[in-house]
């Protein structure tokens, strides 16, 4: 569940511009699905949407930066929050992909990452869709912003964080190979940032044997 | 005052200094004789206008749907500037109390005469929205929104502010 700040409609949601109360801003709003009983479809879009919200919010708690919330409307299950003008790492690791590395904005924005996605392990949550099309960087002080709470829970399972980071990995390599071993340098990062980094990097080792899916064969 | 759009119903603000006589304004309201009717909030909570804009937004928005929490629209804004569920305790700290010199007052749809009206009611004297900032009492706020110093690193205290006025609903 990737999103673009355009008038694009996905599957799930659908993102776009707007001014809340003078400020350049972006709602993001969940569909009802027609198929969904209308009783269950409005308790889960209801759930999600607040637990949307409260990740959001706990993630600045933990001082890792994500764009302000302005608004939560229950009723068009919508969120309004700050707009961030900058260009997601994605379509900055493909630039350099096709026009040459600078080793020092990646490791910059490495760094940046490993810290951010410490800090919110360090306080029990977890992401949930940690892509490189789900960080922004902002263009006037290259400060990396995360967005998308949509996935993001409350855990401290050495597992849940484990995955976390396999998530980013496999898409890591997957689109970015050109860019070098950026996985490396953002491990390090979190190991510096977390204090906890030992439990879930061991974890994160018995994860990559065996997958994203814990085996519920047996 | 300055009049500021707020999903196309117009919402109107006046800061105020050196009030002398809160007690009265406060006994007023209570009683529900305060002519016209406006919400007279604590100004030391309030280091910004977007914030109260914010819960301005809320409150309308609850309007529209019939969904006040509290009994009128003026007494909302107070509740949801607040960021608490705990209404009389969102009264007793965002709104006025008898010792009150400092006030923001806001009024949703204030016509000429009501402006005013409202300046002779309101003992002190009236200064620029822009000293919001200069005169908060950050470590008030810090407490009462129960902001660390680690998320004002990462953010305003306005926009900190604003977001626990947007997420309170949702947990």
């Amino acid at each position: 569940m990737t999103c673009f700040f355009n008038n694009v409609i996905f599957l799930y949601q659908r993102v776009f511009e707007t001014t809340f109360i003078g400020r350049k801003s972006i709602i993001k709003e969940r569909f009802s699905k027609k198929y969904r009983h209308p009783i269950l479809d409005s308790k889960l879009t209801i759930k999600r949407l607040n637990a949307e919200a409260r990740c959001m919010t706990k993630a600045r708690r933990l001082g890792v930066h994500t764009p302000a919330l302005y608004a939560v409307d229950p009723e068009l299950h919508s969120l309004t929050f700050e707009f961030v003008e900058g260009s997601s790492v994605k379509e900055i690791l493909l630039d350099m992909g096709t026009q040459g590395i600078i080793e020092e904005r990646i490791s910059d924005i490495a760094t940046q990452i490993g810290d951010a996605i410490a800090k919110l392990h360090d306080g029990g949550l977890i992401h949930g869709d940690l892509t490189t099309s789900n960080m922004l960087v902002k263009s006037d002080s290259n400060q990396l912003v995360l967005i998308d709470f949509g996935l993001s829970f409350i855990s401290t399972l050495p597992e849940d964080k484990a995955v976390d980071l396999y998530v980013l990995e496999r898409a890591l390599i997957s689109m970015h190979s050109s860019c070098g071993d950026v996985m490396e340098r953002i491990l390090d990062a979190y190991r510096k940032s977390s204090k906890q980094w030992c439990s879930t990097l061991n974890k994160l080792a018995q994860v990559r044997q065996r997958g994203r899916k814990r085996s519920m064969v047996g | 005052m300055k009049v500021f759009d707020v999903d196309g119903t117009c919402i109107c603000l006046g800061l105020f200094v050196d009030v002398t006589n809160s007690n009265e304004l406060l006994s007023l309201m209570q009683a529900g004789t305060l002519e016209p009717e406006v919400a007279l909030l604590n100004a030391l909570l309030i280091p910004d206008v977007f914030p109260v804009l914010a819960a301005a937004h809320k409150t309308l928005l609850a309007k529209s749907r019939e969904s006040l929490t509290t009994k009128t629209l003026h007494s909302e804004l107070v509740y949801n500037y607040s960021g608490s569920k705990h209404i009389s305790e969102s009264f007793k700290r965002c709104g006025i109390s008898e010792s009150s010199t400092y006030i923001l007052v806001a009024w949703f749809n204030a016509s000429v005469d009501e402006v005013t009206a409202i300046g002779e009611l309101i003992k002190g004297k009236e200064i620029e929205l822009d000293e919001l900032d200069g005169r908060a009492d950050h470590s008030q706020i810090q407490k009462h929104y129960k902001i660390s110093s680690l998320e004002l690193g990462v953010s305003s205290l306005a926009d900190a502010i604003t977001s626990r006025i947007a997420v309170r609903d949702a947990l």
